[in-house]
C-alpha cells in the first residue's frame, strides 16, 4: 500500500512540474500565436477582397451551408454592398483546413486564400500559392467552380495531381461560399 | 569526455539507417531540405531535453511507472516545442503540421530514454542525445534533398516567409521526377539509402575481418 502511494506521488510530482512548465510557456508564447493569427487573417481578407472594404465579420453556423463559418460584407468606394468575405472551414488530405475567400454578389469569385491547414508540404501545401486559386477566380456565377479533375484545363489538373483530396475540399467549400453568395442576391 | 557517444548516431548507429527508428515522420516530412532540417532540430531539442530529464532522474523513478513518466516528460517537451515553434516560426510549424506533435511517439525519443538515458550519466545522455539527433537530422536531410532534387527540382534551404533561400535545378524543375515527391517515392529513396548503408557496413566488417 505505502509502495502504491509512493509510487503515485511522484508520478503526480512528475505531471505537476511538466505541466507548470508548459503552462509557463505557453503564457509567453499564446499572445503572440493570437496576434499572428489575427494578422494572418486580416491580410488574406485584404488580398482577397479585390479593393473592397470588409465590413464587421459575423460568426454564422448554417445547416443548408456548413463550411460558412463568418461572414463579412464588402463595400465600395460608393457605400454600397459589391460582394461578401467568407471564412469557410472544410476537410482536406491532413485534416481540417480555412479558406478566405470573397465573393461578388453574383456569386462569382474574387479571390481566395488558404490560411490554416495541414496539407502534406511539397504537395496539398501548395495550394497556400497565389496561383492556386486562380483556377476558381472569376468563377461561380455563369461558369460553375470546378470541383472537379474534369473541369479543370489540362494544365490545371497537371498542378493538383497528387493532391487531389486537399483540392476536393478546398474546390467543395468555394462552390457552397458561392451558392451561399447567390442565395443571398436573390432575396 | 566520452566523443564515441557523440558520434556512433552519427554514421555507426545511425537512428534512420542503421537502427531504423523514427521512420513515420522521416518518411512523411522528407519532401523539403528546409522541412528536414527544422524538423531535425525539432528532434535534438526534445531527444536532449529528454534524455538530461531522464538521466536525472533515473534514481527517483521506480521502474513499474518509468514509461508513463517518460511519455509525460518527452510530450512537456514536444508541447514547448509545439508553442514555440508555432508563436516564432509560423510557417515551418504550417509546415511540419502534425508531425511536430508526433514528435512525443517517435521511437527515436522513448527509444534512446529507454536504451540509454535511464542508465548513463548526464554528460553522456547528453552526448548521445546531440549525438543520434545530428544523425537523424543528416539523414532526414539526405533523403529530403534527393527527393527534393529529383522530385522538385528545387533545393530549399531557408522558407521563413520573409527570407527564402531556394535553389531551382536547371532541367528538372520544369519536368521532375514526380513520383519521388510523393510519398512511394520516400520509400523507394528509404529503400535505396538502407541498401547502399548495409552494403558500406558490411564491406567495413569484412575489411575489418581479413586485417585480422
Amino acid at each position: 500500500m505505502k509502495n502504491y502511494l509512493k509510487t503515485g506521488i511522484i508520478l503526480f510530482a512528475i505531471c505537476a512540474v511538466c505541466a507548470s512548465l508548459c503552462a509557463f510557456v505557453n503564457s509567453v508564447t499564446a499572445p503572440r500565436i493570437a496576434a499572428n493569427q489575427a494578422a494572418a487573417n486580416l491580410e488574406a481578407a485584404k488580398a482577397v477582397s479585390g479593393g473592397m472594404t470588409p465590413g464587421e465579420s459575423v460568426n454564422v453556423s448554417l445547416p443548408e451551408y456548413p463550411a460558412i463559418r463568418a461572414v463579412a460584407p464588402l463595400t465600395k468606394d460608393n457605400g454600397d454592398i459589391g460582394g461578401y468575405l467568407l471564412e469557410l472551414g472544410g476537410s482536406g488530405y491532413g485534416g481540417s483546413l480555412t479558406v478566405i475567400t470573397a465573393y461578388y454578389t453574383d456569386g462569382s469569385l474574387i479571390g481566395a486564400k488558404l490560411t490554416n491547414n495541414s496539407e502534406t508540404a511539397g504537395l496539398g501545401k501548395k495550394a497556400e500559392n497565389d496561383w492556386y486559386m486562380d483556377m476558381f477566380k472569376g468563377k461561380g456565377a455563369d461558369v460553375a467552380i470546378p470541383t472537379s479533375k474534369n473541369d479543370l484545363a489540362e494544365s490545371e489538373a497537371a498542378a493538383i495531381s497528387g493532391a487531389t483530396i486537399t483540392f476536393n475540399g478546398i474546390s467543395s467549400v468555394i462552390r457552397q461560399g458561392s451558392d451561399y453568395v447567390k442565395a443571398q442576391g436573390a432575396k | 569526455m566520452n566523443t564515441k557517444e557523440l558520434t556512433k548516431g552519427i554514421f555507426k548507429e545511425n537512428p534512420i539507417f542503421i537502427i531504423m527508428l523514427g521512420m513515420c515522420p522521416t518518411l512523411a516530412v522528407s519532401t523539403q531540405v528546409w522541412n528536414a532540417i527544422g524538423m531535425g532540430a525539432g528532434v535534438i531539442f526534445v531527444l536532449l531535453g529528454s534524455n538530461i530529464f531522464i538521466s536525472l532522474l533515473k534514481n527517483i523513478i521506480p521502474d513499474s511507472i518509468r514509461i508513463p513518466s517518460y511519455i509525460v516528460i518527452i510530450a512537456s517537451f514536444v508541447t514547448i516545442l509545439e508553442m514555440v515553434m508555432h508563436a516564432f516560426m509560423v510557417d515551418l510549424y504550417n509546415a511540419l503540421g502534425i508531425y511536430l506533435s508526433l514528435i512525443v511517439v517517435n521511437c527515436i525519443i522513448l527509444g534512446r530514454a529507454e536504451a540509454f538515458a535511464n542508465k548513463n550519466s548526464v554528460l553522456d545522455s547528453a552526448l548521445d542525445a546531440i549525438g543520434m539527433g545530428v544523425g537523424f537530422t543528416l539523414g532526414l536531410t539526405l533523403i529530403a534533398a534527393i527527393r527534393e532534387i529529383f522530385g522538385a527540382g528545387t533545393i530549399t534551404l531557408i522558407n521563413l516567409g520573409d527570407i527564402n533561400v531556394v535553389f531551382e535545378v536547371p532541367g528538372l524543375s520544369e519536368s521532375p521526377i514526380r513520383v519521388l515527391a510523393l510519398s512511394a517515392g520516400a520509400l523507394l529513396v528509404m529503400g535505396y539509402l538502407k541498401a547502399f548503408f548495409t552494403w558500406y557496413t558490411a564491406k567495413n566488417e569484412k575489411k575489418a575481418k581479413e586485417a585480422k
